[in-house]
């Protein structure tokens, strides 16, 4: 079969296409929205509970956002708060999972170039898998805008 | 690897079409493609290849065929100046072959010549155009990743 032969003279690709984004220390894995997405823990203050959301938001002026909304997963179940350091703004999300040491974080490949830059820090390689790390400055700064759904 | 005789044919639904073989860098049995919210039209997702993270390409709405894929067409291409790796899914057996380059007749979008190899004739594909045409930025909402 000519794919045989293809294969034969493959070449592989040689380098990567972007370097390590940065060598990333402990991450924590949630879910929004049914997708699974990382957080570097150094930069998330507490994990709350989603019944804390009116405490939160009224007592602390954290800002809240749907996290899933605004990725464009639609409306998620809300059942935890990330709260990203310095206690301002938590990411609303249906589940914190668990924490991974030292994981491969990549680059986003070029062509996406929209908003997912912004979004995320670049993609981790993790068991098989890969999860986007969430860019907590860019969240901090639209919590700011206002751009959270309460 | 820059033989302009030798191309690459795949078939995308009922249509064959060819690529530069310079421009190929392997061909993929189906793997898993890794989905997360983003905003590109065109690009479902990436797929991991000796730890190299790959932009996959669906052409579908683009060429119009269907959704079955047998492989991935690992294929090199210029996108907004830079050099980038994309993974296309193709419907079927890919081929080696040798050929000749001729004029596509009329402006063809998309393809750049064509191809002329064993008594048949294949569209070229100007694979820039074509991705440059495919990848873009949605506004306003992020893309549904969870086809």
């Amino acid at each position: 079969m000519a794919v045989k032969e293809l294969e034969r003279r493959s070449l592989s690709i040689a380098r990567p296409l972007g370097p390590a984004a940065l060598t990333a220390g402990p991450v924590i894995l949630f879910t929004a929205g049914g997708m699974r997405f990382a957080v570097a823990a150094d930069e998330v203050q507490e994990v709350r509970g989603g019944d804390e959301r009116t405490t939160m938001r009224k007592l602390k002026g954290t800002e809240l956002i749907d996290f899933a909304l605004q990725v464009g997963l639609g409306e998620g179940i809300l059942e935890r708060l990330l709260v990203l350091k310095p206690g301002e703004c938590a990411l609303e999300v249906t589940d914190v999972e668990r924490m991974a040491s030292i994981p491969k974080v990549v680059s986003l490949p070029g062509m996406f170039r929209g908003m997912e830059r912004q979004w995320y820090r670049g993609l981790l390689l993790l068991e098989n898998e890969v999860v986007p790390l969430v860019r907590t400055e860019f969240w901090r700064k639209a919590a700011g805008q206002g751009a959270g759904h309460e | 690897m820059n033989d302009s005789t030798r191309f690459v044919t795949f078939p995308l639904g009922e249509q064959h079409y060819a690529l530069d073989s310079s421009q190929v860098k392997e061909l993929l049995m189906p793997v898993k493609v890794y989905r997360f919210p983003h905003t590109m039209s065109s690009l479902e997702g990436v797929l991991v290849r000796r730890g190299t993270v790959i932009p996959v390409c669906d052409l579908r709405e683009t060429l119009g065929h269907g959704p079955e894929r047998n492989f991935y067409v690992i294929a090199q291409c210029n996108y907004l100046g830079r050099r980038e790796v994309i993974a296309i899914p193709v419907t079927g057996d890919c081929q080696l072959v040798q050929g000749v380059r001729g004029e596509a007749s009329g402006a063809v979008e998309f393809v750049a010549a064509v191809l002329h190899s064993g008594g048949r004739t294949f569209p070229l594909l100007d694979l820039d155009q074509i991705v440059a045409h495919c990848i873009q930025p949605a506004r306003g909402m992020a893309r549904e990743a969870m086809r």
